[in-house]
């Protein structure tokens, strides 16, 4: 039965490598992630009180518990990597990286987590060199992914691949490597799936002010502005009632007014203090602001780093008014009360970031990676 | 019935599924409960049967540390927005399928609940030759009303009384496990069913001892407190709600001054008014040879009792001129005197002492007798077990006896029903029932491990429990511990039933084959429930049995 790399290479006219095909994922367990990018100047505030100093929010957390909690719905992507192989074109080595994306979303209802939407896709990342013309490539990549769900050793699995995405071929700078523009362009196609779902959420009015969607991780797509979803306005409005929720972010890329790290605002933010909201204007998208700011869920004395128990939270700022005066302090309270109260369980002994994670999404990620391929299945279709 | 599916079958790498059991998930909120009979759809169309063996709860929490740390460190007050993710997941036992494949149920594969004929097909209760009602199950007791099972229980006759398999234990704690009451169930069930059959290889007697208060006096009187409830449970088994039948009562004689039994006066007029009474005498000339019996819980390891009743049966010295139980008193306190010379020299004076000691307080109370007068209702107990009919039901009083006495009416009750049955009887042997049915709650008297081994009671009990099948004489017996119970007697019982019982108890050896969770459900039996056992069962049973069809004492 003929594999799936041997399939592409025959069908692009390169030379298959056949060599180790492993996955490319690394995880890191940290809440400091250095590779962070976006600096936050406490001078910009992000919120309509501007005060200089934490605040607490352990009394409105509790006043909140038991009461209609106001994340109703609960987002994670991941997606797992492999080099599958190595294909020559043009004396030309190229790796073939393969990945299986899933995108997820749970609701809640009477204190438990049922899917609402999940999205699991297999995606192959193939050089620019692979489509030899280079005319209508998005037809020749499709009929190309069409060819490899045909092959027998999917059809026979009942698996399909989704897409056929192609990494860009520039001159590599030193430490670069292809396998990264092929992990990245997985990335990219599992955030299109992100924002695929919340357009779905809000298009079926699913997400309001009483009913919001708390994501994992940032909401600063490096790609907002490409995809199939790369209408701004279309996508704020989606986010109306989103909050992204970091498990992990670079403390060194907060300054204070006089432009030196501040990283200490936060390591010593105590328990149930969130940070006042700093406005930060993402590099990336250009005219999209956001709202950032940190609060701590766990006491530090029972974590191993100041850091941990730490969540950087974020919304995007929709409405002109929010943009120039910031969010209102009062709704970025009741958020951050909320995100107290999720809390609560822990995944203590199953997760070592369990100082940072929220339960909802934690649930959700174990919901993802349960539907995954295992490794070894999926490596052997290659 | 609708089909309803309740969970799916998960085989995970540390507990795969096998031919005998499997795993599946199902709600944490819904009720099943252990002997719940569920069916999975498997290969070729063909369905799988599997019994409910243990129930487990289970959420992500991977230690009690997590759940501590989940709730504020310690924090009792604390409220969390998610519950913890949970189910069920419960094991069952492989029981049946319906293409007899028996590889392994399929993961994935969904689970349901069984309808009645399902339940009886995975069961084995569909085809069960002879049946003999024993109870009915009730299943998804917790379900909607459209669900539920409720179904008589049959066993094959031919493992109960006989020639496949015989004899009938049934343990439990006094009261809670309704002992008496289950065992006069199934009687009453034997009863019914053999009544009317006109096999002379299936006419069956019955004799009950009654141990205590008045429980069996009156088991020919309908109970008046039997609701409706209980009485469709017996419509539903195709049982009468009807007393026992043909029952005569015999009860140890007693005199004006010493009453020998708990019955009140009123209750015996009228069981003689309608001829059903009699009074069980022993009279020294035929019963003399019983007099080991006495001595049935009596260590005798130097065997100077052994050698005192074989010098007296065998008629040495005056003993054979010897008439009645006063001169055979008399006797008996000349060779206990200081410098008597009539005793044999082997047989010291300590021991005529200690026999006396022993026989004399028994052999005082009325039913030592001098004769019995059949115009009186008077009667030996040889004499009425040798005319035993066919459908009879003998009751022997012994609850009021003091324990020896009670000892020596059970074991010369067996004694006569082995000579009857070996054919000691002028009777034509086509009259004498086929098969004589024994009752006897506290066994442990008479059979625990406690017994001397050399007591003829014990004696004659494992040779009913080993050769009573093939001699028609079967034996359902009672005792509150089995665990104490000689292993001979119990080992040979083909059915078994557990009631109520205590923890310490199912901790012991004999419980070494019952499944964990249907030795800690043993505990929780309510009254009325017994757990069953018997060789044409694919799995144990728990059954219930209604109230009792005959009077109840209060």
């Amino acid at each position: 039965m003929k594999r799936i790399t041997e399939f592409i290479a025959k069908e692009t006219d390169g030379v298959s490598f056949k060599t180790n095909k492993f996955c490319l994922d690394l995880i890191s367990n940290s809440a400091i992630n250095y590779e962070e990018s976006n600096s936050i100047s406490l001078d910009q505030y992000g919120e309509t009180v501007k005060v200089n100093k934490t605040i607490d929010l352990s009394d409105q957390s509790l006043k909140m518990q038991g009461a209609e909690p106001l994340f109703k719905y609960f987002l994670d992507g991941s997606r797992r990597t492999y080099k599958v192989d190595d294909i020559i074109y043009e004396k030309k080595v190229f790796p073939i990286v393969a990945g299986q994306i899933g995108v997820g979303c749970c609701f809640r209802e009477n204190k438990q987590l049922k899917s609402a939407i999940l999205e699991m896709h297999n995606v192959i990342a193939l050089p620019e060199s692979s489509d030899k013309d280079g005319n209508f490539r998005e037809n020749y990549f499709e009929n190309l992914k069409n060819k490899i769900c045909a092959i027998d050793i999917l059809k026979k699995r009942n698996i399909t691949f989704s897409k056929v995405l192609v990494y860009h071929e520039k001159k590599l700078q030193p430490g670069q490597r292809y396998e990264n523009f092929g992990i990245a362009c997985i990335q990219d196609e599992m955030i299109d799936k992100e924002k695929q779902v919340v357009a779905s959420l809000a298009r079926n009015d699913k997400l309001d002010q009483n009913s919001f969607l708390l994501k994992d991780g940032s909401l600063e797509y490096k790609k907002m502005k490409t995809g199939d979803y790369k209408d701004l306005s279309v996508i704020k409005s989606n986010y109306q009632s989103v909050i992204g929720a970091s498990k992990s972010f670079n403390p060194e890329n907060c300054f204070d007014e006089r432009g030196k790290s501040n990283a200490s605002i936060i390591a010593k933010l105590p328990l149930y203090h969130r940070t006042p909201a700093y406005l930060y204007t993402s590099h990336i998208t250009g005219d999209v602001k956001f709202a950032i700011w940190y609060v701590r869920i766990r006491d530090s004395k029972f974590t191993y780093s100041p850091f941990d128990g730490i969540l950087k939270l974020e919304k995007i700022l929709i409405t002109e008014s929010e943009q120039e005066n910031g969010l209102e302090s009062e709704l970025i309270n009741i958020i951050t009360a909320n995100i107290i109260n999720e809390r609560n369980p822990v995944c203590y002994g199953d997760d070592s970031r369990w100082a940072n994670h929220l339960y909802p999404i934690y649930l959700t990620e174990t919901f993802i990676k349960s539907k995954y391929l295992s490794t070894e299945y999926f490596l052997n279709l290659f | 019935m609708q089909t309803k599916i309740i969970g799916k079958v998960a085989a995970t790498e540390n507990r795969p599924t096998t031919i005998d059991e499997f795993y599946f998930w199902t709600s944490k909120n819904l009720i099943l409960n252990p002997f719940d009979v569920i069916k999975v759809s498997h290969i070729n169309d063909s369905t799988t049967y599997g019994v409910v063996e243990e129930i487990s709860h289970i959420t992500d929490t991977p230690s009690y540390l997590t759940s501590y740390i989940s709730n504020d460190f310690g924090d009792v007050n604390s409220i969390s927005n998610t519950e913890r993710i949970g189910m069920n997941y419960i094991k069952a036992k492989v029981v049946g399928n319906t293409k007899n494949i028996y590889i392994p149920v399929t993961n994935g594969s969904p689970v349901s609940m069984a309808d009645r004929l399902e339940v009886e097909k995975a069961l084995g209760l569909d085809n069960i030759k002879n049946p003999l009602v024993c109870g009915y199950i009730q299943m998804y007791e917790s379900a909607d009303d459209k669900y539920k099972v409720t179904l008589p229980i049959s066993l094959n006759s031919d493992f109960l009384i006989g020639p496949e398999g015989a004899h009938l234990n049934i343990s439990g704690i006094s009261g809670l496990a309704a002992k008496t009451s289950y065992s006069m169930f199934i009687l009453k069930a034997i009863q019914e069913k053999y009544s009317t059959v006109n096999n002379e290889n299936e006419s069956i007697a019955f004799i009950f001892l009654n141990v205590k208060g008045k429980d069996l006096l009156a088991i020919d009187e309908p109970n008046k407190d039997l609701d409706e409830l209980d009485k469709e449970l017996y419509k539903m088994m195709n049982l009468t709600d009807k007393p026992f039948q043909n029952v005569k009562f015999l009860y140890p004689y007693s005199t004006n001054n010493y009453s020998n039994s708990y019955a009140s006066k009123d209750l015996i007029e009228s069981q003689m008014a309608r001829h059903k009474v009699g009074f069980y005498k022993y009279i020294y000339e035929y019963d003399k040879d019983n007099l080991d019996l006495l001595f049935a819980n009596i260590d005798d390891p130097a065997q100077t009792m052994d050698s005192i009743i074989n010098f007296i049966i065998s008629a040495q010295g005056n003993f054979g001129s010897i008439k009645t139980w006063e001169s055979f008193r008399n006797e008996i306190d000349d060779y206990c005197k200081a410098g008597n010379n009539k005793a044999d020299k082997e047989i010291q004076i300590s021991s005529w002492r200690k026999f006396k000691r022993i026989i004399s307080k028994s052999t005082k109370n009325p039913i030592f007798s001098q004769r019995a007068v059949v115009e009186k209702d008077e009667t030996r107990i040889q004499d009425s077990i040798m005319n035993i009919k066919k459908n009879d039901v003998y009751v022997i009083d012994i609850a009021k006896l003091e324990e020896t006495m009670q000892s020596f009416v059970f074991g010369d009750v067996i004694r006569n029903v082995y000579d009857l049955k070996l054919g000691q009887t002028q009777r034509d042997e086509n009259d004498i029932p086929s098969k004589i049915i024994i009752f006897i709650d506290e066994l442990n008297k008479y059979a625990s491990s406690d017994v001397p081994k050399n007591s003829p009671i014990l004696r004659q009990l494992i040779d009913i429990a080993e050769r009573g099948r093939s001699l028609g004489i079967i034996l359902f017996s009672a005792e509150q511990f089995r665990s104490v119970i000689y292993d001979r007697v119990t080992g040979n019982c083909s059915t078994h039933a557990y009631g109520r019982t205590n923890a310490i108890e199912i901790s012991k050896k004999d419980y070494q084959y019952i499944p964990n969770v249907y030795k800690n459900m043993m505990t929780r039996l309510k009254q009325g429930e017994y757990i069953i056992q018997n060789p044409v069962f694919r799995s144990v049973l728990k059954i219930k049995f209604p109230k009792p069809v005959y009077k109840q004492f209060k």
